[in-house]
């Protein structure tokens, strides 16, 4: 016993390498049982599966919009903390911290523009997020849910960068800020009621500057992890990202000698499952149907959807996620923090004359990305500002319990889907036109005015 | 694994369920639970609903009719009203564009909101542009010791003059 125990000088030589070892299990792995072990044995690594369809690592078809949109918020969580040291919701002291990040504090302006930039850029990639998945029919069942999940978080995205909006305390802030809770109070029934209790009060003030840097900070960013947390654990659940039928279908067909058959399953075969292998052989005898093609699907415990396992030698078109789904995901992270740097340093978030509650700027513009909503407003407040856009979200959210064939799912474009797509493509050019109008077309007392 | 058998509810001669002890105690605890939900959500609404605001009062004291002289437009920016006197008639017009709420500006032909191009002619009637009503009117009083007063909580019709 005691000649196996280490000496505490052994101790001590072995220590560098025993607390890296307590903290990383696994060294860095060279065969695929050590890439298997190295995503599931560690905790940001296994919410990923083990292995992943080839089909999701095409750049060309997710073009990494969710994960751009991912790390957008991981950089606005980072800046906007930082940010809080410096800031105080205010009305009297608000816009002098703005001034302040101008000149007194190290990296304030950088801080800011980063946060800024990434904000406009969150609402932009998630919106195109939501095309790719409509463009690609992303939406069929099983993935129903999570396009539901999808949306809500497109709307809280909007909503956080608005309450981040007033902010600064600017005249941009506070006007914006008027319209668009204005625009609330058309809401029937209930809309003034909400517009009081959003604000505080009657009018946009200290109360209302209050409220929204709590919203802004604490409660809208909790949703919004919150429901990310379940849009990704769904995206496991619901087999991973989509892709063509065929890329299954050629997978079964594949042609299996009689030997490789009796193959045993090896440990770790499967995209999305985690550890629990090994049980599907006994469940059903291979049924071979045809000359010599294999058509065998086996659930996993019923814990995950779909024909994941394979048994024996059938080729797979799966890849481990350690290191090739993980190598695109740096570069796609590396990409969007470099670009938002670049950005932060070559453009200055806009900060305009402090609030003057009597002079409106003229016109009184709100955030791009709500000019779409305003053009409509300026025709009719409460459809333009209310019931059209509720009827998009409404319509948004019901898509995927309408559209329910399965066809073209995992294609862009997909001829079978010609009427969706339109549909939805014609709801995006409407949509973008009159955000465009809004932004260059539209001058003092909104008349229409040409940008040239 | 064992499953124990959920006993089936008892059902009497007359093929009525009976009320067993565990269904009673399982609808006192859901009724009790929901309850709580309910009492919880209604008293956080009640919580964020502010009972005092700390803006400006509804209803404030604008000096002596004198300082409004006949034929006078003046608009009072910081209470948002417009005091109008025509004689020895005075009246209080909102200048919230009853659109989406900017300040409305005096211009030559009543009120124009700068936001989403309002219009309004002197007595506030809508005119042109996206506002969906008129400009509210505000009631005048005149206070005990002869200052007048106007209170924006109480609107009144289009047209009803204080005669000072």
């Amino acid at each position: 016993m005691s000649t196996d125990s280490p000496t505490l000088w052994q101790s001590l030589v072995a220590l560098p390498h025993n607390v890296w070892r307590s903290i990383f299990r696994n060294p860095l792995p060279s065969s695929d049982l050590g890439r298997a072990q190295t995503s599931f044995t560690n905790l940001f690594l296994h919410i990923q599966p083990v292995k992943v369809h080839r089909h999701t690592l095409r750049p060309t078809y997710t073009f990494g919009l969710g994960l751009i949109s991912l790390f957008l918020f991981v950089i606005l969580t980072v800046s906007g903390i930082l940010l809080m040291f410096y800031y105080v919701p205010s009305t009297t002291q608000a816009y002098d911290r703005m001034l302040d990040l101008r000149g007194a504090v190290a990296f304030g302006v950088f801080l800011r523009n980063m946060h800024r930039w990434a904000a406009h850029g969150m609402v932009a990639v998630v919106f195109l997020h939501m095309c790719r998945v409509f463009f690609t029919g992303s939406y069929k069942p099983p993935r129903e849910f999570n396009w539901v999940i999808g949306v809500l978080l497109f709307l809280l995205t909007m909503f956080s960068s608005f309450t981040g909006y007033l902010l600064p305390w600017d005249q941009l802030a506070f006007w914006a800020i008027t319209v668009g809770t204005s625009i609330a109070a058309y809401a029937p029934f209930a809309g003034k009621a909400m517009r009081f209790v959003l604000l505080g009060d009657n009018a946009v003030g200290q109360e209302a500057l209050l409220r929204f840097y709590v919203l802004h900070v604490v409660v809208l960013p909790l949703f919004v992890s919150v429901l990310v947390a379940i849009h990704f654990w769904r995206i496991r659940k619901d087999g991973g990202l989509s892709r063509p039928v065929e890329e299954d279908v050629r997978l079964q067909t594949e042609p299996v000698t009689a030997a490789a058959a009796g193959v045993p399953a090896p440990m770790v075969a499967m995209s999305g499952g985690g550890a629990v292998a090994a049980t599907a052989p006994a469940l059903a005898p291979v049924p071979v149907t045809g000359p010599k093609l294999v058509k065998r699907s086996y659930g996993i415990q019923g814990l995950v959807r779909g024909p994941f396992t394979k048994i024996g030698n059938v080729p797979d078109n799966t890849v481990f996620s350690w290191p090739d789904l993980l190598q695109s995901e740096l570069l796609v992270f590396l990409l969007t923090v470099s670009i938002i740097l670049l950005v932060s340093v070559f453009f200055n978030a806009p900060l305009e004359e402090p609030v003057n509650v009597m002079h409106p700027p003229n016109p009184a513009k709100a955030p791009w990305y709500f000019l779409g909503l305003q053009e409509m407003v300026s025709y009719s407040a409460f459809w333009g500002g209310v019931g059209i856009p509720t009827i998009e979200v409404v319509i948004l959210l019901l898509v995927p319990y309408i559209d329910r064939k399965q066809v073209g799912v995992g294609k862009w474009f997909a001829k079978e889907r010609l009427l969706a797509n339109s549909l939805f493509g014609f709801f995006v050019i409407v949509n973008v036109v009159l955000m465009v109008i809004g932004t260059l077309f539209r001058g003092p007392n909104w008349e229409f005015v040409s940008p040239w | 694994m064992v499953m124990t058998k959920k006993p089936e509810p008892a059902v009497d001669a007359a093929g009525e369920d009976q009320m067993t002890r565990r269904k009673m105690l399982g609808w006192l605890t859901g009724f009790g639970l929901f309850g709580s939900a309910i009492i919880t959500v209604f008293s956080n609404l009640l919580f964020i609903k502010p009972r005092a605001t700390y803006g400006q009062p509804s209803r404030f004291s604008i000096g002596k009719p004198e300082s409004f002289p006949p034929g006078s437009k003046v608009a009072l920016e910081q209470r948002r009203v417009c005091i109008v006197r025509e004689g020895d008639r005075l009246a209080a017009i909102s200048t919230t564009c009853t659109h989406l709420g900017c300040i409305v500006s005096i211009s030559d032909t009543g009120f124009a909101c700068p936001c989403h191009g309002s219009r309004y002619d002197q007595d506030g009637n809508v005119t042109g542009g996206p506002a969906p009503k008129p400009l509210a009117w505000y009631q005048v009083m005149v206070a005990p010791n002869g200052e007048l007063v106007v209170d924006k909580d109480s609107e009144i019709s289009q047209g009803t003059y204080l005669t000072v």
